[in-house]
């Protein structure tokens, strides 16, 4: 029997009673600020990366950071992680400098799988507890609040029964849960996350956005960088547009326009406008897809195919009604 | 019989060489996870030949070899860190312009006194012949590594795995850096005495790399790591009493074998082990109509 609801991933795998009272996650602690004040980053190679940036978030809220590669978007990620230190400007969370942040385990950071090394002798459970560094003692010995917000984080993302596996063993979307599983452990109050759902399936992407709209909700800042256009708008509140600069930001809907999408994508978008369809009969309705990475498929009424290159093929419509008369 | 295996065991020099190549091996062992698991084994290669000019003007100064040792390792790592900051060349080859910079030094500097400095002890090790002063630097260096990476283990973990997520938590990453490259330069001058500055590299890496292949769990592979080098390097050296021939060659050579036996037998990484796997899968596969 399940003790407890695991949240979006309870569908995940049988859950043991705890052996221990387990806390509730501190949650509702005061929403944090971020801030980017006039960033700018340029490298010891003279390339400069970023100038400008400024946009301010408070917690509470789903962001994303949207923009092509080389656009300054990891650059951008790295300032506010504290990795790469700006050239001029600065970056604030509640006011003071990301430093004094990383010392208190505010800012959590979950990694692209990319930068992760599988194969190194580590279990789920040395990962997540990972987390819990910043509250260690100089030994890092783990105490019992470290062993049950471990456990705690893992039965959150449905992990818990894994605990004992080497990284290396777990699908895409198990390992994105790990490190998910890892900054909840660390009870960050501003969470990264860097392209949190390449090379994951659908289902855990939905669990994902599930929890973290959870986390939204107990007040903590969820910056999520991706490229990922079609997920924005279904689960980020707000956005940041970034194209060498911040071009835009502020609620999804204001700044998620065709105009300023192009701004930040330039050429680097593809653009398939359904207005002339090759399947239907052109009704004056309009639907326009976006995409900056893949051409996507798309299947007009009945599932017939539609083509981005029309010419030559308009006597479709015409062969399709056709044969739907024919089989009628 | 009994008494022709305990015979070195009669000697001091033999019972110094024992243990203090034991306790070298341990160390090195220990120190060897990290190095496998960061990618470091080039510049463990690197250090322990750099470390050869600064033996050689120790011993022709009379100073204590460690001393000299040390401070060559770390101007070496120095002059590779300035060189790959100030130059697009590749990681490997400024580690390979600046080792190779560093050892035709000491070289030089050995040829030109040869009376002073002994060119086959610091090449090849000369661990049955160790001096008492020698001795005393060689557990000097142990002792405050061991120490070093009892208390910091889990920090040095985090950084080879993940330094973000080190970053992201505060830790101070660079000085981090810093402490496995120094750990690194001080096993690498108490290897020296052991395996000599040709064999160093094999201590610092195979422990770990065999360690790697027969464990997913980063603590084992660590003490399975020191075990290896200590028991390796006490049995090469009282092997090669027997042999009469190279202690450095024994002991690398001791490593190599369970290197092997673990690449064949390892449980879960070893070769045998994926063909069994493989097998199983193959004839799940074939039992599924």
């Amino acid at each position: 029997m399940p003790t407890r609801s695991c949240g979006p991933f309870s569908a995940q795998g049988t859950h043991r009673r705890a052996k221990f009272p387990l806390p509730v996650p501190t949650s509702f602690s005061p929403p944090l600020s971020l801030a980017a004040i006039d960033v700018a980053v340029t490298y010891p190679n003279g390339l400069s990366a970023l100038r400008d940036a400024s946009f301010r978030l408070d917690g509470g809220t789903i962001c994303a950071l949207v923009g092509v590669n080389g656009s300054g978007k990891s650059t951008l990620f790295k300032a506010l992680m504290g990795f790469v230190t700006p050239t001029t400007g600065r970056v604030e969370i509640d006011g003071r400098p990301v430093r004094e942040a990383q010392k208190q385990s505010w800012v959590a950071y979950v990694p692209q799988a990319e930068e992760v090394d599988w194969t190194f002798p580590v279990s789920v459970h040395d990962v997540v507890m990972m987390g819990r560094y910043g509250y260690m003692n100089f030994l890092r010995i783990a105490s019992t609040a470290d062993r049950a917000a471990v456990e705690t984080s893992l039965r959150r993302v449905g992990m818990w029964d894994y605990r004992d596996r080497q990284i290396g063993e777990l699908s895409g979307g198990q390992k994105k849960r790990v490190f998910v599983a890892r900054a909840l452990a660390q009870n960050g109050r501003v969470i990264l996350l860097d392209e949190p759902f390449t090379g994951v399936d659908v289902g855990t992407e939905e669990a994902i956005v599930t929890l973290l709209r959870e986390l939204r909700d107990e007040g903590r800042l969820i910056l999520v960088s991706t490229h990922n256009l079609g997920s924005v708008p279904e689960f980020c509140d707000q956005v940041v547009l970034i194209n060498r600069t911040v071009l835009a930001y502020g609620p999804t809907s204001e700044v998620f326009t065709a105009e300023n999408l192009t701004r930040a994508f330039g050429g680097a978008l593809r653009l398939f406008d359904l207005a002339q369809s090759t399947v239907n009969d052109h009704d004056g309705r309009s639907v326009t897809v976006l995409t900056d990475d893949e051409r996507p498929l798309v299947l007009g009424k009945r599932g017939h195919l539609e083509y981005l290159d029309r010419t030559g093929r308009e006597q479709l419509i015409s062969d399709r009604e056709e044969e739907q008369k024919g089989k009628s | 019989m009994f008494t022709f295996l305990l015979a070195p065991f009669h000697y001091d020099y033999m019972v110094t060489a024992l243990w203090t190549s034991a306790l070298i091996g341990g160390v090195c062992g220990l120190l060897s996870g990290f190095v496998t698991l960061k990618g470091w084994s080039l510049m463990g290669d690197a250090l322990s030949h750099a470390v050869v000019p600064g033996v050689a003007i120790a011993y022709l100064l009379g100073l204590p070899f460690a001393v000299g040792a040390f401070t060559s390792g770390l101007l070496a790592a120095g002059a590779m860190a300035f060189v790959k900051m100030k130059t697009p060349v590749r990681e490997d080859a400024v580690i390979g312009i600046v080792f190779t910079a560093f050892f035709a030094l000491g070289l030089l500097l050995i040829s030109l006194f040869p009376s002073r400095v002994d060119l086959k002890g610091i090449i090849f090790g000369n661990i049955l012949g160790i001096a008492t002063g020698d001795v005393v630097q060689v557990v000097i260096v142990s002792a405050v590594c061991l120490l070093v990476l009892a208390l910091k283990w889990r920090d040095l973990m985090l950084f080879c795995f993940d330094p973000n997520q080190a970053r992201a938590l505060g830790l101070r990453v660079g000085a981090l850096h810093v402490m496995l490259l120094l750990l690194l330069s001080a096993t690498a001058v108490a290897a020296l005495q052991a395996v000599g500055a040709m064999l160093v590299v094999a201590m610092l890496v195979t422990p770990g790399a065999t360690a790697y292949l027969l464990t997913d769990r980063f603590s084992v592979m660590l003490r399975i790591g020191a075990a290896l080098g200590a028991l390796t390097s006490f049995f090469g050296a009282y092997l090669s009493y027997f042999l009469d021939g190279a202690t450095g060659g024994c002991i690398v050579s001791l490593q190599t074998l369970g290197f092997v036996a673990a690449l064949l037998f390892a449980p879960k990484h070893g070769v045998f082990a994926s063909r069994r796997t493989l097998r199983r899968a193959r004839a799940q596969e074939a039992a599924v109509p």
